[in-house]
């Protein structure tokens, strides 16, 4: 597989068919491990980064390969390659940006990624459709448990997976929620959401992770206590928390309907008209109409448009997937006039 | 949109900043975006975050004498952990274990793993995480006055303790 047959299909997770669909785009979890007796990648000489990615390699090779998991090292891709993997929530922009020998093993579905020298030797990341916490963390734990037989991580009796940054050390997961939240932030709730999450210890972050501003009206929550809780507790808890986030932002998406029906059509359909005749549009501004798009499709003002189109085009609008599909550079004028072609192309008539 | 700076580009990089309640916005291409360092400035790093959280350290007994440590195997300082907000290897959980369990504490309320062991750990390994999760259990069957169940769990717990004073493997 190569990187440019990811354009021909899209990730399991953008299906939009898991529970809770209407709200929570994705569920993720991912576990950070680092190798044992090897130094972090923090002060980790060039060369130690070629061993590390050696010493996992071969043990890939041999485990992943039979399970259609295959590795991309990155170091010997190209800029736009990395990026379009960033767009596809695959890696992280940290990844693709950084230096030396590093790669990233991924299935064929894009269910399942492990970032190799990221800040931390290992990164397994498994992403689900919709809400579904459970069965993300059982495919994890059976992926960690499979590398653990043929690898030792870096453990302590009392601080667990012992890890580059504190933030991480103990159990190493991290467990990221992504919700689309156009009625919260319409009704300028949002920093009712961001607050009251934060005082129970979950970060809020925009779409494309760590120092990313929300954009479309998406974020993504996560926990922030990795140390002194078993791996359920962790999700027991990001269980009882969400409902409380779909419940707020259902609540005033019937309100939007009941109190100003006419105003919400005007915005969906508009931002429909918008995307489907557009002839040169922005990333900022397509990724905006669309999640108008997305209510409007949710709440059946809109009928006709898949929910995974609406999906697969907040991913394939971006710079790179737009730029690989046309097989060159682009400068941005030119990638929104690109961009307005393909989005008119994907939409269906109504 | 055109970038603001340059007047030339387009802007791609939209930034927003609220200072004392006042909100400013700045529309900038890549190139400006990244000479006025912006997607650092908006931001704000984990090593912001650990650093906050490292400073204001009272003289106290304890934390004395630990910025001068250094680990003999990887060659960090516990300064160089305070810039950089990150270790350099396993051993430094060891090393810097006096400045690292406050923080621990501050950041995860709580210095104590009981999530998942590896299966080739030792077995003394094992036993005490085992013993951790045990006693978590106890304290929240006793909570919600399942006593019964609590007396089990409290008997396993003497029996593991027994080994692990005794070292039975």
């Amino acid at each position: 597989m190569k990187v440019d047959d990811f354009l021909g299909q899209s990730g399991e997770w953008l299906k939009g068919s898991g529970p809770e669909s209407d709200v929570v785009i994705s569920s993720r979890v991912r576990l950070a491990r680092n190798l044992h007796r090897f130094p972090f990648l923090t002060i980790a000489p060039p060369s130690e980064r070629t061993q590390v990615e050696q010493f996992v390699r071969e043990r890939f090779d041999e485990l992943l390969a039979p399970r259609k998991i295959q590795y991309f090292p990155l170091a010997r891709m190209s800029q736009l390659d990395r990026t379009l993997l960033v767009e596809r929530h695959l890696i992280s922009r940290e990844h693709a940006q950084g230096e030396g020998d590093r790669g990233v093993a991924i299935a064929q579905d894009e269910s399942t990624s492990i970032m190799v020298n990221e800040e931390d030797h290992l990164r397994l990341q498994v992403l689900r459709s919709g809400l579904n916490l459970e069965e993300a963390w059982e495919s994890l734990d059976r992926l960690d448990t499979l590398l653990e037989q043929h690898m030792n991580f870096a453990f302590h009796p009392r601080f667990g997976y012992l890890t580059c940054c504190p933030t991480n050390v103990g159990t190493g997961l991290r467990i990221s929620v992504m919700v689309h939240l156009p009625a919260a932030v319409f009704s300028k709730q949002m920093e009712k959401v961001l607050q009251s999450l934060q005082r129970v210890n979950y970060t809020v972050r925009g779409l494309y992770g760590e120092g990313t501003s929300p954009i479309g009206d998406m974020y993504q929550i996560s926990n922030q206590v990795t140390l002194g809780k078993t791996e359920k507790d962790i999700i027991v808890e990001l269980r009882r928390v969400i409902p409380e986030v779909l419940k707020f932002e259902r609540s005033w998406r019937h309100k939007l309907i009941d109190d100003r029906p006419r105003m919400l059509e005007d915005k969906v359909w508009r931002a429909y008209a918008i995307l489907k005749h557009a002839r040169s549009i922005s990333s900022e501004e397509t990724i905006e109409l669309l999640s108008a798009l997305r209510l409007g499709v949710n709440l059946n003002i809109v009928h006709g448009v898949p929910i995974e189109t609406v999906n697969e085009l907040f991913i394939f609008t971006q710079p790179s997937h737009l730029q690989k599909i046309e097989k060159k550079m682009l400068e941005p004028d030119e990638r929104d006039v690109v961009r307005a072609e393909f989005v008119r192309k994907k939409l269906p008539s109504l | 949109m055109i970038c603001e700076k340059c007047s030339k580009n387009h802007a791609t990089v939209h930034v927003t900043e609220v200072v004392n309640g006042v909100k400013k916005e700045a529309h900038l291409c890549d190139e400006c975006a990244g000479k006025a360092g912006v997607g650092i400035k908006f931001t704000l790093s984990v090593s912001d975050i650990l650093g906050g959280l490292l400073e204001p350290k009272p003289a106290g007994k304890k934390t004395e004498g630990v910025a001068q440590l250094r680990c003999p195997e990887c060659g960090m300082t516990y300064t160089q952990f305070k810039e950089k907000a990150r270790l350099g290897c396993a051993n430094d959980y060891e090393v810097f274990r006096a400045g690292l369990v406050p923080l621990l504490e501050k950041i995860h309320q709580s210095t104590q793993h009981c999530g998942k062991t590896p299966h080739n750990a030792d077995s003394q390994t094992r036993k005490e995480n085992e013993l951790v999760k045990l006693k978590r259990e106890l304290d929240s069957l006793v909570k919600s006055e399942n006593f019964e169940r609590a007396a089990e769990v409290r008997d396993r717990i003497r029996t593991l303790e027994t080994d692990l004073d005794k070292g039975v493997e």
